[in-house]
């Protein structure tokens, strides 16, 4: 059974404290609950969450979307973004399994990446390190003003910008984030192969701008 | 020195009056006093029964922020949870009930704290867990922790089956099975639509075809697959097919393929002077010109109907089988990702009769539709030939059978998986669903598209899969 891995990276620095980290939850539970209503993402997609404030943690390991379970999450200190960055690549070489003459491997992960600020450590050195990684998009999602699209045009291509870091937006990000995954699962049992761009996902939101 | 002296001794050193020794004799008068012996004692008690509603007021609080979850359960699928005291540290809890599973099909045990069941709703619930500490009394108000419960939805109900539209101009049957004679064996097909396209209304863009021709003993039959990403691919796996069979038709309706025959005689005995050689052209000849023809047709459609020739894009396989006097004679063609292969009587080796063009390395899948096959220099490893004296099954089969069954090309050289798939057939299979190859069999055809229904997650695509026997 190839899975269709899925890499939530969330910023949980102090800033997101209070109604912004709220929304996310509630974002990512309304995800869930959309997501486990579509027979091919429910058979394929395997959901991971990691999240970065001083430090980067996995809060959920690679879980099937039927087993997967809500982490708490709460939000405080700093901005350790290349720290996320480098554990999301360890986790890709860990938890996705390679094709081989032997077995089917998984499809290529896709990467979701929400911040609010800018990076507070030394994530130059830990781009390259993502970039070996093979993923079928990574799409990163600058919330607010505070948040630099500039660093995220460097990670990927695929950056999207919400003007207002709101319960509504941020909701509107994850709706877009589960229609991506969703239709990402379907291409994938239909043609047997990826969606690898922004422009064959379904179009993303008002609320949300494509950084170009 | 009895329990309120030792009391009154602390409080007032506590309070800066320390009793000397000398003054003890007076404490003790003091202590025998009714009205201060009984402050004492009712001091005490409130001081206890302060220390202990604390207690309890910590522990609950303890207990309810202590987080407590449950694996999810599924709808449809035997659940089993428990609830452990002992793991928790709940100890002193005495379970009252467990509220929330109402209407879910599953029950809670007070006895054992287990939860099981198979669930028949899904939804997110909150279950009520009421409970009350060993130490509180039996008519105090019960605490209630919550306890979310995730019931996912049966993941195979939550597929549609939404019909085609039969008004479409390329329309085709979602799903066909049949079963023919050729000579000596018995063909039995089908193809279905997947459960992917089922889920949105779509079509199937698998196809078959076939000829059995009596008067030269020779029998074509044609797979092929429409690309998921083609919106005509419907079409050109309809057309493909199709192609096949009719530029074989004159042929094999006439003369036959005398020199081809003559030269696989020659082969099977071993005579004649550079017979493989001639034979390779022989084979790459006619079949080689059977596909050439298939992709011209398919290149005509789109010509005439001014699409892209790319929106026909279709695998394409077949096979031409003949029996002599000798054994079968099979050859072979294939382009894209479909299986043709030949099992032997006793079932002890199979033959992978063609290369497989696989997506991820080569550039690729290829189609039909693809000019530059033609042109490659591999394109003769496109083609198969086998001389047998006989066989038990032969095999043509789209992805759609390939994926869930085989998974690699490497399990397609191992002779236990194909093994393995002749049981799955006899009803080795969870759902016990049995297609009895035999020639008396007049349901075959039918058992077959059932047995096609098979589940296995991740693999919904059409699925089409042409035994002879």
């Amino acid at each position: 059974m190839r899975r269709l891995p899925v890499y939530l990276l969330l910023d949980t620095s102090g800033s997101m404290n209070g109604a912004p980290i709220e929304a996310v939850k509630n974002g990512v539970q309304v995800m869930l609950n959309s997501l486990r209503q579509n027979p091919q993402a429910i058979e394929t997609a395997w959901l991971s969450v990691i999240t970065f404030d001083s430090t980067a943690r996995q809060l959920v390991p690679l879980t099937d979307l039927s087993s997967f379970q809500m982490p708490s999450i709460t939000a405080s200190g700093t901005t350790a973004f290349g720290q996320a960055l480098r554990l999301v690549a360890s986790c890709i070489d860990r938890e996705v399994a390679l094709t081989t003459a032997e077995q089917k491997g998984d499809w290529k992960p896709l990467v979701f990446i929400m911040t609010d600020g800018v990076p507070t450590d030394d994530w130059n050195t830990a781009l390259p390190e993502f970039q070996k990684r093979k993923t079928a998009f990574t799409v990163a999602c600058a919330a607010g003003n505070g948040a630099d699209s500039a660093v995220l045009k460097q990670v990927t291509p695929n950056v999207v910008r919400l003007d207002t870091v709101d319960t509504n937006s941020i909701g509107q990000f994850f709706t877009w984030v589960s229609a991506s995954i969703g239709v990402s699962s379907t291409r994938i049992e239909d043609t047997g192969k990826e969606v690898t761009g922004l422009d064959e996902l379904p179009p993303p939101p008002a609320e949300l701008n494509i950084v170009v | 020195m009895n329990a309120t002296q030792q009391y009154l001794e602390q409080l007032f050193a506590n309070g800066n009056l320390p009793v000397t020794e000398a003054r003890n004799k007076l404490l003790q008068q003091f202590c025998q006093d009714e009205v201060n012996s009984k402050a004492v004692t009712e001091i005490l008690t409130y001081q206890n029964m302060l220390m202990d509603k604390w207690q309890l007021f910590n522990r609950i609080t303890t207990i309810q922020e202590q987080p407590f979850t449950i694996p999810n359960a599924t709808a449809g699928k035997p659940y089993e949870a428990v609830i452990d005291r002992d793991q928790q540290g709940w100890v002193d809890m005495e379970v009252i009930e467990l509220n929330g599973l109402e209407d879910t099909g599953l029950q809670y045990d007070a006895e054992t704290g287990s939860i099981t069941g198979t669930p028949t709703a899904h939804g997110d619930r909150k279950l009520v867990l009421r409970y009350r500490l060993q130490q509180e009394p039996e008519e105090a108000e019960p605490h209630e922790k919550s306890i979310p419960l995730v019931i996912n939805p049966n993941p195979r109900l939550l597929w549609k089956n939404l019909g085609s539209d039969a008004t479409d101009l390329y329309w085709k049957e979602d799903d066909i099975a049949f079963t023919a004679p050729l000579g000596g064996k018995l063909l039995v097909a089908a193809s279905k639509r997947g459960r992917s396209h089922a889920n949105t209304g779509g079509f199937r863009d698998d196809d078959i075809a076939y000829g059995h021709f009596g008067q030269t003993g020779w029998s074509v039959i044609a797979v092929a697959d429409g690309a998921g990403s083609a919106p005509l691919a419907r079409q050109g796996a309809k057309l493909a097919v199709n192609a096949v069979v009719n530029y074989f038709t004159p042929a094999l309706t006439g003369d036959g393929l005398p020199e081809l025959e003559l030269l696989l005689q020659e082969y099977n005995h071993g005579t004649g002077a550079d017979t493989q050689k001639k034979l390779n052209q022989q084979i790459y000849t006619h079949l080689g010109k059977a596909a050439l023809y298939a992709h011209k047709q398919l290149e005509a459609f789109a010509h005439t109907k001014e699409v892209a020739l790319k929106d026909l894009h279709s695998t394409l396989l077949f096979v031409l089988l003949k029996q002599f006097a000798f054994g079968y004679a099979v050859l072979s063609f294939s382009v894209g990702d479909g299986v043709i292969g030949l099992v032997n009587t006793d079932q002890t080796a199979a033959m992978l009769m063609n290369r497989l063009d696989v997506g991820e390395f080569g550039g690729g899948t290829r189609f039909i539709t693809m000019p530059e096959i033609f042109k490659n220099e591999l394109f003769y490893t496109r083609f198969g030939c086998k001389v047998v004296d006989d066989f038990s099954h032969l095999f043509l089969m789209t992805d759609g059978i390939f994926d869930p069954k085989f998974v690699t090309e490497a399990a397609l050289e191992k002779p236990e998986k194909w093994q393995e798939l002749i049981r799955d057939l006899a009803g080795e299979n969870e759902d016990g669903k049995k297609v009895e190859l035999s020639p008396d069999n007049t349901q075959v055809a039918e058992e077959l598209s059932a047995w096609m229904d098979f589940w296995s997650a991740g693999n919904h695509d059409d699925r089409t899969l042409a035994i002879v026997f």
